[in-house]
Protein backbone atom coordinates (compact mmCIF):
# COMPACT_ATOMS: atom_id res chain seq x y z
CA UNK A 1 0.00 0.00 0.00
CA UNK A 2 1.38 3.04 -0.73
CA UNK A 3 -0.96 5.73 0.32
CA UNK A 4 -1.61 6.34 3.61
CA UNK A 5 -4.95 7.20 4.77
CA UNK A 6 -5.90 8.38 8.12
CA UNK A 7 -8.88 7.54 9.92
CA UNK A 8 -10.56 10.59 9.01
CA UNK A 9 -8.98 11.06 5.41
CA UNK A 10 -11.28 7.51 5.27
CA UNK A 11 -14.25 8.66 6.76
CA UNK A 12 -14.43 11.43 4.26
CA UNK A 13 -13.24 9.20 1.59
CA UNK A 14 -16.21 6.23 2.46
CA UNK A 15 -19.02 8.26 0.76
CA UNK A 16 -16.96 8.16 -2.21
CA UNK A 17 -16.61 4.21 -1.52
CA UNK A 18 -19.86 3.53 -1.25
CA UNK A 19 -20.71 5.35 -4.58
CA UNK A 20 -18.09 3.25 -6.86
CA UNK A 21 -16.33 6.24 -7.36
CA UNK A 22 -12.71 5.71 -5.20
CA UNK A 23 -9.95 5.56 -7.41
CA UNK A 24 -7.39 2.34 -7.33
CA UNK A 25 -4.72 3.28 -5.14
CA UNK A 26 -7.11 5.36 -2.61
CA UNK A 27 -9.64 2.53 -2.99
CA UNK A 28 -6.99 -0.13 -1.76
CA UNK A 29 -5.77 1.96 1.52
CA UNK A 30 -9.39 2.82 2.10
CA UNK A 31 -10.30 -1.25 2.04
CA UNK A 32 -6.70 -1.74 4.07
CA UNK A 33 -8.55 0.70 7.20
CA UNK A 34 -12.15 -1.09 6.84
CA UNK A 35 -10.45 -4.30 7.50
CA UNK A 36 -8.70 -2.91 11.24
CA UNK A 37 -12.14 -0.41 11.95
CA UNK A 38 -15.65 -1.06 12.77
CA UNK A 39 -16.21 1.91 13.01
CA UNK A 40 -15.82 2.75 9.20
CA UNK A 41 -16.75 -0.26 8.16
CA UNK A 42 -20.35 0.32 9.89
CA UNK A 43 -20.46 3.72 8.34
CA UNK A 44 -19.59 2.30 4.95
CA UNK A 45 -22.78 -0.54 5.45
CA UNK A 46 -24.97 2.49 6.31
CA UNK A 47 -23.76 4.82 2.98
CA UNK A 48 -23.99 1.71 1.08
CA UNK A 49 -27.90 1.21 2.11
CA UNK A 50 -28.21 4.75 1.09
CA UNK A 51 -26.74 4.52 -2.26
CA UNK A 52 -28.71 1.58 -3.14
CA UNK A 53 -31.97 3.57 -2.60
CA UNK A 54 -30.91 5.67 -5.35
CA UNK A 55 -31.59 2.71 -7.53
CA UNK A 56 -35.14 4.47 -6.65
CA UNK A 57 -34.85 7.38 -8.29
CA UNK A 58 -34.08 5.90 -11.52
CA UNK A 59 -37.31 5.81 -13.98
CA UNK A 60 -38.88 2.27 -13.04
CA UNK A 61 -39.00 0.69 -16.14
CA UNK A 62 -39.76 -3.11 -16.32
CA UNK A 63 -38.05 -5.28 -18.96
CA UNK A 64 -40.35 -6.35 -21.58
CA UNK A 65 -42.46 -9.32 -20.71
CA UNK A 66 -41.79 -11.58 -23.25
CA UNK A 67 -37.86 -10.89 -22.80
CA UNK A 68 -38.09 -11.23 -18.69
CA UNK A 69 -40.11 -14.55 -18.90
CA UNK A 70 -37.31 -15.96 -21.54
CA UNK A 71 -34.26 -14.41 -18.48
CA UNK A 72 -36.65 -15.87 -15.64
CA UNK A 73 -36.60 -19.37 -17.62
CA UNK A 74 -33.24 -18.82 -18.90
CA UNK A 75 -31.59 -18.30 -15.20
CA UNK A 76 -34.13 -21.06 -13.64
CA UNK A 77 -32.54 -23.64 -15.82
CA UNK A 78 -28.89 -22.25 -15.54
CA UNK A 79 -29.49 -23.04 -11.85
CA UNK A 80 -31.50 -26.37 -12.22
CA UNK A 81 -28.32 -27.46 -14.38
CA UNK A 82 -25.59 -25.76 -11.56
CA UNK A 83 -27.34 -27.49 -8.49
CA UNK A 84 -27.58 -30.68 -11.05
CA UNK A 85 -24.28 -31.02 -11.38
CA UNK A 86 -23.55 -30.02 -14.75
CA UNK A 87 -20.61 -32.49 -14.77
CA UNK A 88 -22.46 -35.50 -14.81
CA UNK A 89 -22.17 -35.75 -18.35
CA UNK A 90 -19.24 -33.40 -19.41
CA UNK A 91 -16.06 -32.71 -16.84
CA UNK A 92 -15.87 -29.31 -16.28
CA UNK A 93 -13.48 -27.11 -18.03
CA UNK A 94 -10.77 -27.08 -15.49
CA UNK A 95 -10.49 -31.10 -15.12
CA UNK A 96 -10.86 -30.87 -19.26
CA UNK A 97 -7.75 -28.97 -19.41
CA UNK A 98 -5.79 -31.53 -17.24
CA UNK A 99 -7.43 -34.01 -19.10
CA UNK A 100 -5.64 -32.12 -22.52
CA UNK A 101 -2.58 -31.25 -20.82
CA UNK A 102 -2.18 -34.96 -19.99
CA UNK A 103 -3.27 -36.09 -23.61
CA UNK A 104 -6.64 -36.76 -23.86
CA UNK A 105 -6.87 -39.65 -26.77
CA UNK A 106 -10.22 -37.93 -27.15
CA UNK A 107 -9.67 -34.01 -27.28
CA UNK A 108 -8.18 -33.99 -31.00
CA UNK A 109 -5.16 -32.34 -29.67
CA UNK A 110 -2.04 -33.79 -29.81
CA UNK A 111 -0.62 -34.37 -26.16
CA UNK A 112 2.31 -32.02 -25.51
CA UNK A 113 4.93 -34.67 -24.79
CA UNK A 114 3.76 -36.95 -27.66
CA UNK A 115 4.79 -33.20 -29.95
CA UNK A 116 8.03 -32.92 -28.24
CA UNK A 117 8.87 -36.65 -28.59
CA UNK A 118 8.33 -35.96 -32.50
CA UNK A 119 10.05 -32.97 -32.96
CA UNK A 120 12.72 -33.49 -30.99
CA UNK A 121 14.87 -30.45 -32.97
CA UNK A 122 12.25 -28.05 -31.80
CA UNK A 123 13.06 -25.60 -29.19
CA UNK A 124 11.26 -25.71 -25.68
CA UNK A 125 9.09 -22.48 -25.88
CA UNK A 126 8.16 -22.84 -28.98
CA UNK A 127 6.75 -25.68 -28.19
CA UNK A 128 5.26 -24.70 -25.67
CA UNK A 129 3.82 -21.26 -26.85
CA UNK A 130 2.61 -24.12 -29.96
CA UNK A 131 0.93 -26.54 -27.15
CA UNK A 132 -0.79 -23.17 -25.58
CA UNK A 133 -2.13 -22.14 -28.79
CA UNK A 134 -3.30 -25.35 -29.16
CA UNK A 135 -4.71 -25.57 -25.46
CA UNK A 136 -6.23 -22.18 -26.20
CA UNK A 137 -7.96 -23.52 -29.31
CA UNK A 138 -9.39 -26.49 -27.35
CA UNK A 139 -10.46 -24.59 -24.72
CA UNK A 140 -12.12 -22.08 -27.17
CA UNK A 141 -13.96 -24.87 -29.05
CA UNK A 142 -15.35 -26.78 -25.51
CA UNK A 143 -16.50 -23.30 -24.19
CA UNK A 144 -18.36 -22.67 -27.64
CA UNK A 145 -19.68 -25.97 -27.65
CA UNK A 146 -20.74 -26.01 -23.69
CA UNK A 147 -22.24 -22.65 -24.66
CA UNK A 148 -24.59 -24.64 -27.61
CA UNK A 149 -25.67 -26.83 -25.70
CA UNK A 150 -26.31 -24.82 -22.44
CA UNK A 151 -28.38 -22.57 -24.77
CA UNK A 152 -30.50 -25.68 -26.44
CA UNK A 153 -30.94 -27.16 -22.79
CA UNK A 154 -32.66 -23.72 -21.60
CA UNK A 155 -34.38 -23.78 -24.85
CA UNK A 156 -35.75 -26.96 -23.97
CA UNK A 157 -36.40 -26.21 -20.45
CA UNK A 158 -38.54 -23.42 -20.89
CA UNK A 159 -40.88 -25.32 -23.42
CA UNK A 160 -40.93 -28.49 -21.21
CA UNK A 161 -42.13 -26.00 -18.41
CA UNK A 162 -44.78 -24.05 -20.63
CA UNK A 163 -45.96 -27.97 -21.59
CA UNK A 164 -46.24 -28.72 -17.76
CA UNK A 165 -47.88 -25.31 -17.36
CA UNK A 166 -50.59 -26.28 -19.64
CA UNK A 167 -50.90 -30.30 -18.09
CA UNK A 168 -51.18 -29.08 -15.16
CA UNK A 169 -54.39 -26.55 -15.96
CA UNK A 170 -55.63 -29.37 -17.72
CA UNK A 171 -55.70 -32.35 -15.49
CA UNK A 172 -57.23 -29.18 -13.02
CA UNK A 173 -60.20 -28.67 -15.34
CA UNK A 174 -60.56 -32.60 -15.20
CA UNK A 175 -60.19 -32.95 -11.84
CA UNK A 176 -63.08 -30.25 -11.63
CA UNK A 177 -65.33 -32.04 -14.47
CA UNK A 178 -65.37 -34.77 -12.24
CA UNK A 179 -65.75 -33.69 -9.30
CA UNK A 180 -69.31 -31.87 -10.73
CA UNK A 181 -70.05 -35.68 -12.03
CA UNK A 182 -69.41 -37.76 -9.19
CA UNK A 183 -71.19 -35.88 -6.09
CA UNK A 184 -73.53 -38.01 -3.99
CA UNK A 185 -76.32 -35.82 -4.91
CA UNK A 186 -75.42 -35.46 -8.49
CA UNK A 187 -78.78 -35.52 -10.53
CA UNK A 188 -78.58 -36.44 -14.21
CA UNK A 189 -81.31 -35.39 -16.65
CA UNK A 190 -81.19 -36.91 -20.35
CA UNK A 191 -82.15 -34.65 -23.07
CA UNK A 192 -83.73 -36.36 -26.05
CA UNK A 193 -83.98 -35.27 -30.04
CA UNK A 194 -87.18 -33.24 -30.80
CA UNK A 195 -86.45 -34.33 -34.30
CA UNK A 196 -85.64 -36.73 -36.83
CA UNK A 197 -82.43 -36.71 -36.45
CA UNK A 198 -80.74 -37.77 -33.42
CA UNK A 199 -78.98 -35.59 -31.23
CA UNK A 200 -79.05 -36.05 -27.51
CA UNK A 201 -77.66 -35.00 -24.28
CA UNK A 202 -77.03 -35.42 -20.30
CA UNK A 203 -76.89 -32.68 -17.95
CA UNK A 204 -75.28 -33.49 -14.14
CA UNK A 205 -76.32 -30.98 -11.88
CA UNK A 206 -75.27 -30.51 -8.40
CA UNK A 207 -77.15 -28.82 -6.27
CA UNK A 208 -75.14 -28.72 -3.36
CA UNK A 209 -72.18 -27.08 -5.39
CA UNK A 210 -74.50 -25.41 -7.85
CA UNK A 211 -72.23 -26.75 -10.93
CA UNK A 212 -74.07 -27.81 -13.82
CA UNK A 213 -71.80 -30.11 -16.49
CA UNK A 214 -73.77 -30.94 -20.31
CA UNK A 215 -72.36 -33.22 -22.51
CA UNK A 216 -74.51 -33.48 -26.36
CA UNK A 217 -73.30 -35.53 -28.75
CA UNK A 218 -74.69 -35.68 -32.69
CA UNK A 219 -75.70 -32.21 -32.80
CA UNK A 220 -76.19 -30.62 -36.21
CA UNK A 221 -73.16 -28.54 -37.61
CA UNK A 222 -74.14 -24.48 -36.94
CA UNK A 223 -74.24 -21.72 -39.78
CA UNK A 224 -71.40 -19.18 -38.92
CA UNK A 225 -73.65 -16.61 -37.32
CA UNK A 226 -75.46 -19.35 -35.22
CA UNK A 227 -74.70 -20.68 -31.50
CA UNK A 228 -76.08 -23.50 -29.29
CA UNK A 229 -77.86 -21.84 -26.25
CA UNK A 230 -78.74 -23.75 -23.11
CA UNK A 231 -81.67 -23.19 -21.11
CA UNK A 232 -82.85 -24.26 -17.73
CA UNK A 233 -86.26 -24.49 -17.25
CA UNK A 234 -87.90 -23.09 -14.42
CA UNK A 235 -91.23 -21.63 -13.32
CA UNK A 236 -90.59 -18.80 -13.90
CA UNK A 237 -89.23 -18.82 -17.36
CA UNK A 238 -86.13 -20.06 -19.13
CA UNK A 239 -82.25 -18.85 -17.17
CA UNK A 240 -79.76 -18.96 -20.24
CA UNK A 241 -76.81 -21.83 -19.17
CA UNK A 242 -74.39 -20.43 -21.72
CA UNK A 243 -73.75 -20.68 -25.71
CA UNK A 244 -72.03 -23.05 -27.43
CA UNK A 245 -70.49 -24.29 -31.08
CA UNK A 246 -69.82 -28.08 -31.33
CA UNK A 247 -66.90 -29.86 -32.34
CA UNK A 248 -66.97 -31.02 -36.09
CA UNK A 249 -68.02 -34.42 -34.55
CA UNK A 250 -71.08 -32.82 -33.44
CA UNK A 251 -70.30 -32.98 -29.85
CA UNK A 252 -70.76 -30.44 -27.22
CA UNK A 253 -69.37 -29.54 -23.06
CA UNK A 254 -70.48 -26.91 -21.20
CA UNK A 255 -70.11 -25.77 -17.37
CA UNK A 256 -71.77 -23.18 -15.92
CA UNK A 257 -72.22 -22.63 -11.94
CA UNK A 258 -76.16 -21.17 -10.98
CA UNK A 259 -77.73 -22.20 -7.82
CA UNK A 260 -81.57 -23.20 -8.39
CA UNK A 261 -83.43 -25.06 -5.34
CA UNK A 262 -83.95 -28.08 -5.97
CA UNK A 263 -87.43 -27.53 -6.94
CA UNK A 264 -87.41 -25.22 -8.94
CA UNK A 265 -85.93 -26.79 -12.28
CA UNK A 266 -88.36 -28.10 -14.88
CA UNK A 267 -86.53 -29.26 -18.05
CA UNK A 268 -83.32 -28.60 -19.64
CA UNK A 269 -83.54 -27.64 -23.35
CA UNK A 270 -81.11 -26.49 -26.30
CA UNK A 271 -82.06 -24.31 -28.81
CA UNK A 272 -80.31 -22.59 -31.43
CA UNK A 273 -80.16 -18.98 -31.50
CA UNK A 274 -77.88 -16.17 -33.23
CA UNK A 275 -74.49 -16.01 -32.34
CA UNK A 276 -73.75 -14.83 -28.73
CA UNK A 277 -77.17 -15.94 -27.51
CA UNK A 278 -80.33 -14.03 -26.26
CA UNK A 279 -82.29 -13.71 -23.18
CA UNK A 280 -85.15 -15.88 -24.02
CA UNK A 281 -85.08 -18.65 -26.43
CA UNK A 282 -86.58 -17.46 -29.76
CA UNK A 283 -87.76 -20.65 -31.38
CA UNK A 284 -88.31 -24.42 -30.27
CA UNK A 285 -86.05 -26.57 -28.57
CA UNK A 286 -83.59 -28.97 -30.44
CA UNK A 287 -83.55 -31.06 -27.15
CA UNK A 288 -85.10 -31.13 -24.10
CA UNK A 289 -84.94 -33.56 -21.17
CA UNK A 290 -87.97 -32.61 -18.06
CA UNK A 291 -86.92 -32.97 -14.67
CA UNK A 292 -88.85 -33.81 -11.38
CA UNK A 293 -91.39 -35.46 -10.45
CA UNK B 1 -32.50 1.63 2.39
CA UNK B 2 -34.34 1.03 5.28
CA UNK B 3 -35.58 -2.41 6.09
CA UNK B 4 -39.09 -1.66 5.39
CA UNK B 5 -38.67 -1.42 2.23
CA UNK B 6 -39.73 -5.41 1.13
CA UNK B 7 -40.22 -7.82 3.21
CA UNK B 8 -37.17 -8.56 4.45
CA UNK B 9 -37.54 -12.21 5.84
CA UNK B 10 -39.08 -13.60 3.24
CA UNK B 11 -36.36 -12.10 0.56
CA UNK B 12 -33.97 -13.85 2.88
CA UNK B 13 -35.96 -16.85 3.16
CA UNK B 14 -35.54 -16.83 -0.77
CA UNK B 15 -31.76 -16.62 -0.62
CA UNK B 16 -31.33 -19.29 1.91
CA UNK B 17 -33.32 -21.37 -0.63
CA UNK B 18 -31.13 -20.60 -3.36
CA UNK B 19 -27.68 -21.11 -0.90
CA UNK B 20 -29.97 -24.62 -0.54
CA UNK B 21 -30.06 -25.37 -4.38
CA UNK B 22 -33.10 -24.72 -4.72
CA UNK B 23 -33.41 -22.83 -8.54
CA UNK B 24 -37.27 -21.89 -7.87
CA UNK B 25 -36.27 -19.56 -5.69
CA UNK B 26 -34.03 -17.57 -8.20
CA UNK B 27 -36.86 -17.81 -10.30
CA UNK B 28 -38.69 -15.61 -7.10
CA UNK B 29 -36.38 -12.96 -6.75
CA UNK B 30 -36.65 -12.36 -9.86
CA UNK B 31 -39.66 -12.32 -9.77
CA UNK B 32 -39.98 -9.89 -7.09
CA UNK B 33 -36.40 -7.92 -8.58
CA UNK B 34 -36.38 -7.67 -11.58
CA UNK B 35 -38.24 -4.20 -12.13
CA UNK B 36 -36.00 -2.66 -9.76
CA UNK B 37 -33.03 -3.92 -10.92
CA UNK B 38 -33.61 -3.71 -14.96
CA UNK B 39 -35.08 0.38 -13.80
CA UNK B 40 -31.06 1.34 -12.50
CA UNK B 41 -29.23 -1.31 -15.21
CA UNK B 42 -31.08 0.36 -18.34
CA UNK B 43 -30.53 3.69 -16.44
CA UNK B 44 -26.82 2.74 -16.22
CA UNK B 45 -26.49 0.99 -19.82
CA UNK B 46 -29.00 2.77 -22.03
CA UNK B 47 -30.19 0.01 -24.32
CA UNK B 48 -32.12 -3.08 -23.88
CA UNK B 49 -30.14 -5.43 -24.70
CA UNK B 50 -27.14 -4.79 -22.85
CA UNK B 51 -29.55 -4.66 -19.47
CA UNK B 52 -30.67 -7.61 -19.84
CA UNK B 53 -26.92 -9.51 -20.42
CA UNK B 54 -25.96 -7.00 -16.95
CA UNK B 55 -29.89 -8.61 -15.67
CA UNK B 56 -28.63 -12.39 -16.24
CA UNK B 57 -24.93 -11.88 -14.92
CA UNK B 58 -26.58 -10.33 -11.96
CA UNK B 59 -29.37 -12.94 -10.82
CA UNK B 60 -26.59 -15.36 -11.88
CA UNK B 61 -24.06 -14.20 -9.22
CA UNK B 62 -26.76 -14.18 -6.74
CA UNK B 63 -26.99 -17.49 -7.24
CA UNK B 64 -23.54 -18.20 -6.85
CA UNK B 65 -22.56 -16.23 -4.14
CA UNK B 66 -26.62 -16.90 -2.24
CA UNK B 67 -24.37 -18.86 0.55
CA UNK B 68 -22.00 -15.89 1.00
CA UNK B 69 -24.43 -13.55 1.79
CA UNK B 70 -24.51 -11.80 4.87
CA UNK B 71 -27.57 -11.20 7.03
CA UNK B 72 -26.13 -8.79 8.94
CA UNK B 73 -24.87 -6.65 6.19
CA UNK B 74 -27.94 -4.75 4.45
CA UNK B 75 -30.85 -5.99 2.53
CA UNK B 76 -31.44 -8.29 -0.58
CA UNK B 77 -32.45 -5.29 -2.39
CA UNK B 78 -28.90 -3.69 -1.56
CA UNK B 79 -27.24 -6.62 -2.51
CA UNK B 80 -28.24 -7.11 -5.78
CA UNK B 81 -28.82 -3.31 -6.68
CA UNK B 82 -25.10 -2.84 -5.80
CA UNK B 83 -24.41 -5.79 -7.56
CA UNK B 84 -26.31 -5.08 -11.08
CA UNK B 85 -24.91 -1.19 -10.57
CA UNK B 86 -20.97 -2.75 -10.49
CA UNK B 87 -22.11 -5.26 -13.25
CA UNK B 88 -23.37 -2.42 -15.56
CA UNK B 89 -20.81 0.42 -15.12
CA UNK B 90 -18.25 -2.40 -15.71
CA UNK B 91 -20.10 -3.11 -18.90
CA UNK B 92 -20.27 0.32 -19.61
CA UNK B 93 -16.56 0.94 -19.02
CA UNK B 94 -15.74 -2.57 -21.15
CA UNK B 95 -17.63 -1.07 -23.95
CA UNK B 96 -15.99 2.52 -24.05
CA UNK B 97 -12.95 1.17 -23.77
CA UNK B 98 -13.86 -1.15 -26.85
CA UNK B 99 -14.76 1.58 -28.82
CA UNK B 100 -11.99 4.16 -27.64
CA UNK B 101 -14.54 6.54 -26.62
CA UNK B 102 -14.57 9.41 -24.42
CA UNK B 103 -17.34 9.92 -21.93
CA UNK B 104 -18.69 13.11 -24.34
CA UNK B 105 -19.37 10.72 -26.94
CA UNK B 106 -21.31 8.32 -24.67
CA UNK B 107 -25.31 8.52 -25.55
CA UNK B 108 -26.41 10.94 -23.15
CA UNK B 109 -29.12 9.03 -20.53
CA UNK B 110 -32.12 11.19 -19.63
CA UNK B 111 -31.41 13.41 -16.81
CA UNK B 112 -32.19 11.42 -13.23
CA UNK B 113 -34.93 12.93 -12.56
CA UNK B 114 -36.37 10.65 -9.47
CA UNK B 115 -39.62 10.70 -11.07
CA UNK B 116 -40.01 6.90 -10.90
CA UNK B 117 -43.31 6.88 -9.67
CA UNK B 118 -45.09 7.78 -12.16
CA UNK B 119 -43.27 5.66 -14.96
CA UNK B 120 -43.96 1.63 -16.12
CA UNK B 121 -46.17 -0.64 -15.04
CA UNK B 122 -46.44 -2.07 -11.76
CA UNK B 123 -44.49 -4.97 -10.66
CA UNK B 124 -44.63 -7.49 -8.04
CA UNK B 125 -42.58 -5.50 -5.65
CA UNK B 126 -44.91 -2.29 -6.41
CA UNK B 127 -46.05 -2.51 -3.43
CA UNK B 128 -47.46 0.88 -1.11
CA UNK B 129 -43.95 0.59 0.59
CA UNK B 130 -41.90 1.02 -2.62
CA UNK B 131 -43.55 3.62 -3.55
CA UNK B 132 -43.33 5.57 -0.77
CA UNK B 133 -39.77 5.00 -1.01
CA UNK B 134 -39.90 5.76 -4.54
CA UNK B 135 -41.52 9.47 -3.62
CA UNK B 136 -39.18 10.23 -0.48
CA UNK B 137 -35.90 9.19 -2.48
CA UNK B 138 -36.95 11.61 -5.41
CA UNK B 139 -38.02 13.97 -3.02
CA UNK B 140 -34.69 13.93 -1.52
CA UNK B 141 -32.66 13.96 -4.89
CA UNK B 142 -34.67 17.03 -5.48
CA UNK B 143 -33.82 18.46 -2.71
CA UNK B 144 -30.26 18.24 -3.26
CA UNK B 145 -28.20 21.13 -4.58
CA UNK B 146 -27.70 20.86 -8.23
CA UNK B 147 -23.92 20.32 -8.26
CA UNK B 148 -24.05 17.48 -5.15
CA UNK B 149 -26.84 16.44 -7.66
CA UNK B 150 -24.97 16.56 -10.64
CA UNK B 151 -22.04 14.48 -8.60
CA UNK B 152 -24.07 11.50 -7.40
CA UNK B 153 -25.33 11.41 -10.71
CA UNK B 154 -21.81 10.56 -12.42
CA UNK B 155 -20.99 8.37 -9.85
CA UNK B 156 -23.59 6.48 -9.44
CA UNK B 157 -25.09 6.35 -12.66
CA UNK B 158 -21.93 6.74 -15.34
CA UNK B 159 -19.67 4.90 -13.50
CA UNK B 160 -17.65 7.74 -13.28
CA UNK B 161 -14.15 7.91 -10.93
CA UNK B 162 -14.23 11.47 -8.56
CA UNK B 163 -10.97 11.93 -10.47
CA UNK B 164 -12.73 11.68 -13.26
CA UNK B 165 -16.14 14.10 -11.83
CA UNK B 166 -13.40 16.50 -11.19
CA UNK B 167 -11.85 16.54 -14.73
CA UNK B 168 -15.66 16.85 -16.13
CA UNK B 169 -16.68 19.51 -13.93
CA UNK B 170 -13.30 21.27 -13.55
CA UNK B 171 -14.04 20.72 -9.61
CA UNK B 172 -10.97 20.29 -6.96
CA UNK B 173 -10.92 16.34 -5.90
CA UNK B 174 -11.68 17.51 -2.75
CA UNK B 175 -14.75 19.26 -4.06
CA UNK B 176 -16.00 16.34 -5.41
CA UNK B 177 -15.66 14.22 -2.55
CA UNK B 178 -17.35 16.67 0.16
CA UNK B 179 -20.23 17.01 -2.57
CA UNK B 180 -20.58 13.16 -2.98
CA UNK B 181 -20.28 12.93 1.00
CA UNK B 182 -22.87 15.53 1.79
CA UNK B 183 -25.31 14.20 -0.85
CA UNK B 184 -24.91 10.65 0.88
CA UNK B 185 -25.89 12.34 4.30
CA UNK B 186 -28.73 14.02 2.95
CA UNK B 187 -30.31 10.97 1.31
CA UNK B 188 -29.47 9.05 4.30
CA UNK B 189 -31.45 11.62 6.65
CA UNK B 190 -34.62 11.29 4.15
CA UNK B 191 -34.63 7.32 4.04
CA UNK B 192 -34.23 7.98 7.91
CA UNK B 193 -37.74 9.37 8.10
CA UNK B 194 -38.40 6.04 6.17
CA UNK B 195 -37.81 3.63 8.31
CA UNK B 196 -38.31 5.07 11.51
CA UNK B 197 -42.46 5.15 9.58
CA UNK B 198 -41.61 1.53 8.89
CA UNK B 199 -41.28 0.84 12.80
Amino acid sequence: MSLEMTHDDVRAALAAEALGALDGEEAEAVRAHLAGCDECRRELESLRETAAALAYAAPQVPMDADRSARLRARLVARAAADRGGASADAPPPANRIGALASGDEESGVIPISRARGRRGMMGGGWLAAAAAVLLLIAVGAYAARMKGRYEALSDRYASLDQERTQLVQAIAKRDSTVAALSGPGVQVIELASTQRRAPGGRMFWDPATARWTFFAHDLPALRPDRDYQLWLITPAGPVSAGTFKPTPDGLATVQATYALPRDQLRAVAVTEEPEGGLPRPSGQPLILGTYGE
Amino acid sequence: MPDTLVPAQADRELVRRMAAGDEAALGELHDRFSTLVHSVVLRIVGDPDDAEEVLEETFWQAWRQAGRYEEGRGGISTWLVMMARSRAVDHVRSRRRFREERWEQLPEPAEMDGGGADAGEPSPLESAQADEVRRVVAQAVAKLPPEQRETVELAYFRGMSQTEIAEATGQPLGTVKTRARLALQKLREALAVLREDGR
